[in-house]
């Protein structure tokens, strides 16, 4: 009898003492494509996220609490976004979320957290209706328009190069950055002869190699995933068209140049992942990313790392138990991440330099960057 | 000459379509079911083609590997899922045709992980000017002279010779062949074989010329495939084969001129809708 006593005590006390021992964990919702079209993506923000809260965790946390990635995979898709917002709010109870997912899904979950008032941040979807759902939602990320002004800023005053020929993916992400694009032209002094449209589904372009051979430009601008560029790229090299092509950030992967191969080189892409960058932050990120995931790093995983680290910034100052505080706390942020410094306006925009990366010899590798702050001032409502 | 290209181009495409479509409708002719499955074999003669062309250094080896698998591959999935349902409606066979290609699809992403492979040292890169101002791409020009190669010898098999002969009896009436000692079952492997190899040739072109096998490569011709036998007319081989080659040419000059208004799915879909409007049988259905 006293044995069993004895027992029983020992084991309350044990159960007890690890009770008050054990750290508590704040959870963090993350939404992002494992299956589909955007898995390759998915997998590259998944890996950025879990590398912050690794690193972010093995500092000792915030305030000794261990950061909890809750994920969940949305397809790309906003069916599949929705149900999943509604799911890390309700039954997960996080205290905020990151979107490591498209602009289609992101912009269907943003509403959805901004109205159960808890912070959300896009980590790369760029379409602007993401922060117009509310004061809670934030972007680390251009959002497109900016990013085209900025291609039309490179091709027209830093090339010089005047006819243009835009090629643009029919979807959010390449129509956000064709209208920014198409936006600032004239003021660059373009010419722009002709745009084609294709959709992402499409892989093969001949009838747009042929037309865009016939146009005779200067300079090609052509919007798309690294899944669509580096076909597109191959092809227009392969068909004999040897003028600049200008892309975006979402060429911004050595997929792209493992597709395109030879044709890749020369590429130049507007994005927010520097390799060459001397900030620490940035050489830092991109070593320990390698190191843990055997593939090199990317503009996606840069931007998933950078959006866990800014929400860590915020509750680190904020603690974790008020949603209003913390979405306060991140307005705040003033961070040097490894896709620049992030701070936010009040539509929750970064206002950031543009990076601008070129293929040389199979990588990429530092070009120029764009600094403008009046070109470059996103939205503010 | 910017308009030869484009039809040319067209018919590129058309090749292209005409190769995994020609599988479906061999299937469909045979055994009235919707073969959705077919195009994970387009996806997975893809990859075989890189793998194998990256293991060896030849493409010639990496088309021949990926037909004969998949062919087989063909084969194993009509044993395991249409022939224990050929009793049944021909939906049920169709749902489990999707459930297949949804599966495949995912398997594939597993298997070979979500990123897609290319080619390390891409063969046939390049092209030649074959008259002034017209450009066409090795890569293209090996699709249009391997469709033409393959069409050729099935049709001189399917019309000169025993085995095209018993395919043919089979096709119209399974009964009376038997009655003649045709064996229907090695018929119907056979079917599957040569419909898959086709698709899988179409696989390794593609993935020739994109440079890029993914795992979702499969999504967009499980249902253009549909639309184009459909098209062509259920059943009619030659229906099949005008019908990819058109599809092919309005594709390529209306994704240039009408591009800002419907995609490419969208023009094909819209095409096959007028010509069902005017023709419920299809190009050369038969009512």
């Amino acid at each position: 009898m006293t044995m069993k006593i004895g027992i029983l005590g020992a084991i309350l006390g044990v159960s007890l003492v690890a009770a008050s021992a054990q750290a508590g964990t704040i959870k963090i919702g993350f939404n992002v494509p494992l299956t589909g079209f955007a898995a390759a993506d998915g997998l590259s923000a998944k890996t950025g996220a879990e590398l912050a809260v690794e690193q972010i965790n093995g500092a000792g946390g915030v305030k000794g609490d261990m950061l909890e990635l809750v994920i969940y995979d949305d397809q790309a898709s906003p069916k599949e976004a929705v149900p999943i917002a509604q799911k890390l709010i309700e039954k997960d109870e996080v205290v905020a979320g990151v979107s490591g997912s498209y602009s289609g899904s992101t912009r269907a979950a943003a509403g959805i957290f901004q109205e159960a008032g808890v912070p959300y941040i896009s980590a790369y979807a760029i379409h602007p209706d993401i922060t117009r759902a509310g004061n809670f939602v934030f972007r680390t990320s251009f959002v497109g328009e900016v990013q085209g002004r900025a291609g039309a800023k490179l091709i027209g005053e830093s090339l010089g190069l005047k006819r243009v020929a835009i090629i643009t993916l029919k979807n959010d992400f390449g129509q956000a950055l064709a209208a920014g694009f198409k936006e600032a032209a004239s003021s660059f002094g373009i010419e722009i002869l002709s745009e084609y449209e294709y959709s992402i589904k499409d892989r093969q372009f001949g009838p747009i190699v042929s037309k865009v051979r016939a146009d005779k430009p200067d300079v090609i601008y052509a919007s798309g995933y690294f899944f669509t560029a580096g076909p597109l790229v191959s092809q227009l090299r392969a068909g004999g068209i040897d003028v600049p092509i200008i892309g975006q950030e979402g060429y911004d992967s050595q997929k792209f140049i493992e597709i395109a191969g030879a044709a890749s080189e020369g590429t130049i892409i507007t994005t927010s992942l520097d390799r060459d960058s001397s900030v620490a932050e940035t050489q830092d990120f991109i070593k320990a990313f390698e190191a843990k995931s055997g593939q090199k790093a990317d503009m996606v995983a840069a931007s998933a790392h950078t959006a866990i680290k800014v929400l860590a910034e915020a509750l680190q100052s904020s603690g974790a138990s008020d949603r209003a505080a913390i979405r306060d706390a991140i307005a705040q942020t003033n961070l040097t991440a490894s896709t620049g410094q992030i701070s936010f306006n009040k539509l929750g925009e970064v206002q950031k330099s543009v990076q601008v990366q070129i293929v040389k010899d199979g990588q990429w590798h530092h070009h120029s960057v764009i600094d403008d702050a009046e070109l470059l001032s996103p939205p503010s409502e | 000459m910017l308009y030869l290209e484009l039809l040319f181009q067209g018919i590129v495409q058309g090749s292209i379509y005409a190769l995994i479509a020609l599988g479906l409708t061999l299937v469909y002719g045979l055994l009235r079911i919707l073969h959705v499955a077919h195009a994970a074999l387009f996806t997975l003669g893809g990859y075989i083609g890189v793998i194998v062309t990256n293991q060896t250094g030849s493409l010639a080896l990496a088309i021949l590997a990926a037909m004969i698998v998949v062919g087989l591959v063909g084969v194993a999935m009509y044993k395991l899922a249409y022939e224990p349902l050929l009793s049944k409606p021909p939906f049920i066979a169709l749902i489990a045709s999707i459930a297949l290609f949804i599966a495949a699809e995912e398997l594939f992403r597993i298997i070979f992980g979500p990123y897609g492979l290319s080619y390390e040292n891409p063969p046939l890169q390049g092209g030649f000017e074959i008259i002034s101002g017209f450009f066409l791409k090795y890569g293209e020009a090996l699709v249009i002279i391997l469709s033409l190669l393959i069409l050729s010898v099935l049709g001189w098999i399917s019309g000169y010779t025993r085995l095209g002969v018993s395919w043919r009896a089979t096709v119209t009436d399974p009964d009376m062949a038997r009655a003649f000692g045709v064996n229907t079952q090695n018929v119907r492997y056979l079917n599957f074989f040569i419909g898959s190899a086709l698709a899988a040739v179409a696989g390794v072109l593609v993935a020739l010329l994109n440079n890029l096998v993914e795992p979702t490569m499969g999504s967009v011709p499980s249902y253009k495939a549909l639309a184009i036998i459909v098209l062509g007319g259920l059943g009619s081989i030659r229906g099949t084969l005008l019908a990819s080659m058109i599809l092919g040419v309005i594709e390529s000059f209306g994704t240039i001129y009408i591009g800002h208004l419907l995609d490419r799915d969208a023009l094909a879909f819209g095409f096959l809708i007028v010509v069902l409007m005017f023709r419920p049988q299809g190009l050369l259905g038969t009512r």
